[in-house]
């Protein structure tokens, strides 16, 4: 019982930041500016945070820091793409590029090592304890150390959900990444709408990057991001953008990353653990492609 | 007027051909000064440093041409997808299990040098070309696009490559307490790729330029090159013309991978003797090897050249790193800032711009 | 006077579309513009609409001067313009779409309700019948028109443009558009319509400016012209009529046999069965989006059927790969030069070395003969006269018509038993067209077997021994050449029947 609840509790964890990340690109894939640079961004954001912790000691200016990095990576991303026409898979890969090579550039002059930073002296971001539950064994073993990010996320989920189905805005950003040049011919500034929006939209990757080097004790291990980029994008490929479906789509990749962690020390060695992830990814898609071509057969 | 209107615009692409690349480099060098200014160094002595230590001596040549090898591999296996339309990424994974399949023949099989050789590179080939063949076969069947299908791939390759040389192969003679990564057993003599001469790089990197020739001519002398350029270049009209797009998909897949396959064996062959955990993840050789293709527009002959750039990049870096104290991971930087300038079209954006502003000021004035 | 364009010139490299142009619009009357393709009439428009800019020349509007620098501007000063591509979200709904960028808003969020009621108010005002709610992805052509027209109305603009209207719709849709026309002109609108069919001229507008080559060459009143006089001033020649011999026809070379396609489980073809005889030209006259497209996709190998058979020469050829038909015999001129029938970026020579590829002496063993290439496309743009500078430029650089030319040359000199020919002349210039349909004759002559498919009805009347008419995926007539008028065939082509009496 209590090891259900713990690995609910870790599935928890590993769905935020993805979900997180998820959102965003979201919001870019609704209005049709193709980010593979998420892993990167969130490997910026995940390294200034910690920065930021690391020599002023305070948590709100590193959160804000982080997201104000994400937002600069995304708004170098979206205007290369938008307003420069680069090629977006390549402008995608050069600042994952540039991260990787910054972040470890920064650590071994700061730090002088590549490999990990763990201050012992330095907390993470508060964990919130929620009322009522700490009698509850299992409910509070499941909802234990969660920070304020965490329970946020699905918040912004829904928040997301609202903005982009029931407001002028969201409506306008939906229109225009259906069909840009009708958006374009009744006056809508479309290159505007799109690099705004994907900027602002990246500050949720700098929420997810505090989760990673903020979220338990503060620390920083290089390449921390580990492909959770590259799992978001794929969540919001499952999911075509939606953001309560993002939800869903983050938990199968949360629940298969605890699933993997929670195997460990069992028969199976940890490497052959650590590709669950990744196979489970490409499996849910192609269950999801076949079953929405066969649903798409059967409802005609 | 034709014909000069003509001449001009050959003249204006042939221009962005040369100067993106130049510009590209240009900015990400002085974006890179500007990093190692902040950090209290010289620049200009940084980048001399690290000139010299890529090519300043024969060893450091040599030690550049060895890097660039599995890079120029990594790039043509990205010039003969990106070419045909099929922006696929899989080059690490393919790579890392070239490298591992290589390893594992060299080392288990026996023979002379003559057989052992080849059986090794024909195993990497293998394991590299149905390795893309995978993801070739997802998008196929299950319309699973390939920049997430050849990502999540790459990881699994090399945790798969990781299990294998941390567990049932590792080399039996390891020290169990050394802090070191895990390996495969040391090649013998019979299964390395020999230097050319002494002192010199090994035979992989002539391999390597083979490569490149008989992807240049593939690419410009034979009708495959033409499909597959042609697939590229609108896919319907492929298919109209006759060409079997199926058959191109998995030919271009079994290719491409055959070169990120090969590029990890010389690797392993040639370089390191043995596989090593992380060799070929933590180098980053086949995304350098894409920056390559893409410095050079996805041609072969240009791959080759910017392979070799970028590798004396890093192996100047780490001179640089030796001597001066700056990290690494500057060329990281750089690497990525070309890339990013390199990206976007922004000669012909900017030269576009001025042509209109001219019009619209003309248009004004008349 | 509503509107007034003084002497616009517009130049786009160094092809002049309007050259010196001026006209002017009435209030609440209709003014058509009309002209073959590529007389500059959508270019004049565009200006006016901000869509481009004149190198010089003035517009006037309510009396004062005006610098359009995006459509914006034009609809601030209540000039909308329904084009000929519509510009409609697809997934969403009808209200979604008339209420973009001037959203009915409570607070940040969309208040849904008022604005349909708002568009369900505006549609019943002008006699435009719409489902507000309905989605766009659902309604035929007609209805997208619709919306098109009362998103402009919603932007309130007194001055409406058209673009073509008529090109996409059925007879009756036509008459509905016809009918609205009018309407909106009682309304007090001022209407544009630039078209080139002159029976919608004569019948709704009041006045009518005639261009050719870029420039207005006439301006009639509607009541004091007739549609010959129209024609000869939009070609500036009487019209070529091709002198064409009685069919010699000889063997089946190209037949269907009750071929269908049912895609998502909606028929899209059902039973078609046709021949094409050695020496024939065989028309299918339809509205475009009934099947045409789909029925020479499954014929060619782009698309398998689901019930059938395709015979080649007499071969059964039934969804084998695009190559084994070719092979056995068939060259396809594409419906879209552009989407199936060319590689914009890529040569002149690999555009015209496209299908032949694997043939000598262009390849051998695999290894392509550069010379021969070169060789060959030289010899097509010379033979078919396309206009091209190198045979290594860019298919892009081509125009329209020059495109269109290089791909008949290439599928034309196959010299294949049967050719399909679809939309051989869409949107290029007279000159072109009529060298074009010279070659179909000439390889009718030959005892090829052609099998025409064109949304102009024209087209398909003057040149076809045999018509097959296509109504929603099935054949609903077939004629002999002379044994039918247009009427008929109008009829029949949206789903009518004819009395034999």
């Amino acid at each position: 019982m209590t090891y259900l609840a713990q690995v609910i509790n870790s599935t928890i964890r590993e769905i935020t930041p993805i979900l997180l990340v998820a959102l965003c690109a979201g919001v870019c894939s609704k209005v049709q500016v193709f980010n593979i640079a998420l892993e990167g961004t969130l490997l910026m954001s995940a390294f200034f945070a910690f920065l930021t912790h690391y020599f002023l000691r305070n948590i709100f200016l590193s959160v804000a820091v982080a997201m104000a990095v994400a937002m600069c990576m995304t708004l170098v991303m979206s205007t290369f793409i938008v307003r420069l026409k680069g090629q977006p898979m390549i402008v995608g890969m050069a600042l994952n590029t540039f991260a990787r090579g910054f972040t470890t550039f920064l650590l071994s002059v700061i730090f002088h090592t590549k490999g990990a930073v763990n201050p012992s002296d330095l907390k993470g971001l508060t964990k919130l304890e929620l009322p009522g539950i700490r009698n509850i064994p299992f409910l509070s073993t499941m909802f234990s150390s969660l920070t304020i990010i965490d329970y946020l996320a699905f918040v912004l989920a829904v928040v997301m959900f609202v903005v982009m189905y029931r407001t002028v805005i969201g409506f306008r950003l939906r229109a225009l990444g259906i069909n840009k040049s009708a958006a374009g011919s009744l006056g809508v500034n479309v290159p505007r709408y799109q690099i705004v929006a994907t900027t602002l939209s990246g500050s949720m990757i700098g929420l997810a990057g505090c989760l990673l080097t903020l979220g338990r004790n503060a620390m920083f291990i290089q390449d921390i991001s580990g492909a959770r980029g590259y799992v978001a994008l794929a969540a919001n490929n499952l999911c075509k953008g939606h953001p309560l479906g993002a939800i869903l789509s983050s938990a199968l990749f949360g629940f298969t990353t605890a699933l993997a962690q929670s195997l460990q020390g069992t028969a199976i060695r940890q490497q052959l653990l650590q590709c669950i992830p990744y196979i489970s990814t490409i499996a849910a898609m192609a269950f999801y492609n076949v079953y929405a071509k066969a649903k798409a057969k059967r409802q005609a | 007027m034709n014909n000069e209107r003509n001449g001009r615009r050959a003249l204006l692409n042939a221009v962005d051909t040369v100067t993106q690349p130049l510009i590209a480099v240009l900015i990400s060098f002085l974006l890179g000064a500007v990093v190692i200014l902040v950090i209290g160094k010289n620049p200009l002595l940084a980048y001399g440093e690290m000139i010299r230590g890529a090519f300043g001596k024969q060893v450091y040549l040599m030690n550049t041409l060895k890097r660039a090898t599995p890079i120029i591999m990594g790039g043509l296996a990205v010039c003969v997808a990106w070419r045909s339309g099929y922006e696929a990424m899989g080059g690490e994974g393919q790579m890392i299990l070239g490298a591992m399949a290589a390893a594992l023949a060299g080392y288990y099989l026996p023979g002379p040098a003559m057989l052992r050789i080849p059986a090794a590179l024909l195993a990497a080939a293998v394991a590299g070309a149905l390795y893309s063949v995978l993801s070739g076969w997802l998008f196929e069947k299950f319309d699973v696009t390939f920049v997430i299908s050849t990502l999540m791939l790459n990881y699994i390759a090399n945790y798969f490559a990781a299990f294998l040389c941390n567990y049932p192969l590792r080399d039996p003679e390891a020290n169990v307490y050394q802090m070191q990564n895990a390996q495969t057993g040391k090649l013998p003599p019979e299964a390395t790729l020999p230097p050319i001469m002494k002192g010199w790089v090994h035979w992989g990197f002539v391999l390597a330029v083979l490569a490149v020739i008989l992807t240049w001519f593939l690419f410009r002398k034979t009708s495959f090159g033409f499909k597959s350029r042609m697939g590229g270049l609108n896919p319907r009209f492929a298919l109209y013309g006759g060409v079997n797009a199926r058959r191109m998909l998995y030919l271009v897949m079994i290719l491409s991978g055959v070169m990120a396959g090969l590029g990890g064996a010389f690797e392993s062959l040639g370089s390191k003797g043995r596989y090593v955990d992380q060799m070929i993840f933590s180098t980053g050789y086949a995304w350098t090897g894409m920056v390559a293709a893409l410095l050079a527009n996805m041609n072969p002959l240009g791959t080759l050249a910017a392979s070799i750039l970028l590798a004396g990049l890093a192996v100047g870096g780490s001179t640089m790193m030796l001597n001066m104290d700056i990290p690494l991971e500057v060329c990281n930087i750089i690497e990525g800032i070309i890339t990013l300038f390199m990206s976007a079209r922004m000669i012909r954006i900017a030269s576009g711009n001025i042509r209109r502003r001219r019009q619209a000021k003309g248009g004004g004035e008349a | 006077m509503i509107f007034q364009m003084k002497h616009i010139t517009k130049t786009y490299d160094n092809v002049v579309a309007n050259d010196d142009v001026s006209l002017h619009l009435n209030e609440g009357e209709i003014l058509s513009i009309v002209g073959e393709n590529g007389a500059g009439k959508s270019t004049i428009m565009k200006i006016l609409y901000g869509l481009e800019r004149p190198d010089s020349g003035e517009i006037i509007v309510g009396g004062r001067p005006q610098r359009f620098h995006n459509p914006s501007d034009a609809m601030a000063v209540g000039i909308g313009m329904v084009q000929q591509h519509f510009m409609l979200f697809e997934q969403m709904t009808v209200t979604e779409n008339i209420v973009f960028k001037n959203e009915l808003k409570k607070g940040l969020f969309m208040d849904m309700d008022r604005a349909v009621e708002t568009v369900r108010q505006l549609s019943e005002r002008y006699g435009l019948k719409i489902d507000p709610r309905a989605r766009i992805a659902d309604c035929p052509v007609g209805l997208r028109q619709r919306v098109e027209i009362l998103k402009i109305l919603y932007q309130n603009a007194e001055i409406i443009i058209f673009d073509e209207p008529s090109a996409v719709l059925t007879p009756l849709e036509v008459e509905a558009l016809l009918e609205t026309l009018r309407g909106l002109a009682k309304a007090g609108k001022s209407i544009v319509l630039i078209t080139h069919k002159l029976q919608e001229v004569m019948a709704v507008s009041d006045r009518v400016y005639v261009m050719r080559q870029g420039r207005v060459v006439a301006e009639r009143m509607a009541a004091d012209t007739d549609m010959e006089e129209l024609a000869m001033l939009m070609v500036g020649h009487p019209l070529a009529s091709y002198e064409i011999d009685p069919p010699k026809p000889g063997p089946v070379l190209l037949e269907t046999k009750s071929l269908s396609l049912t895609e998502n489980g909606r028929r899209v073809l059902s039973d078609i069965s046709l021949h094409v005889n050695a020496g024939e030209i065989v028309g299918i006259a339809g509205v475009s989006g009934n099947g045409q497209s789909e029925l020479i996709r499954c014929i060619t190998g782009l698309e398998k059927s689901t019930g059938g058979q395709v015979l080649v020469g007499g071969k059964d050829v039934t969804n084998r790969s695009v190559r084994a038909i070719r092979d056995a015999g068939l060259a396809h001129i594409s419906e879209d030069r552009y989407v199936w029938g060319s590689a914009p970026e890529g040569t002149l020579e690999e555009n015209t070395l496209m299908v032949r590829q694997d043939e000598a002496p262009f390849s051998k063993k695999g290894i392509v003969n550069q010379r021969a290439i070169r060789d060959y496309a030289a010899r097509l743009i010379r033979e078919f006269n396309v206009k091209a500078s190198s045979p290594v430029q860019k298919m892009r650089e081509l125009s329209g018509g020059n495109a269109q030319k290089l791909i008949v040359a290439r599928e034309m000199s196959l010299d294949t038993p049967v050719l399909i020919c679809c939309e051989p002349t869409r949107g290029i210039d007279i000159g072109a067209m009529e060298a074009i349909h010279r070659r179909m004759l000439q390889r009718r002559e030959q005892g090829s077997a052609i099998l025409l498919v064109s949304s102009e009805l024209t087209e398909v009347m003057s040149l076809s021994d045999r018509i097959y008419v296509i109504f929603e995926g099935r054949l609903v007539g077939e004629f002999a050449r002379g044994s039918m008028d247009d009427k008929h065939l109008g009829l029949l082509m949206v789903g009518g029947t004819i009395n034999h009496e």
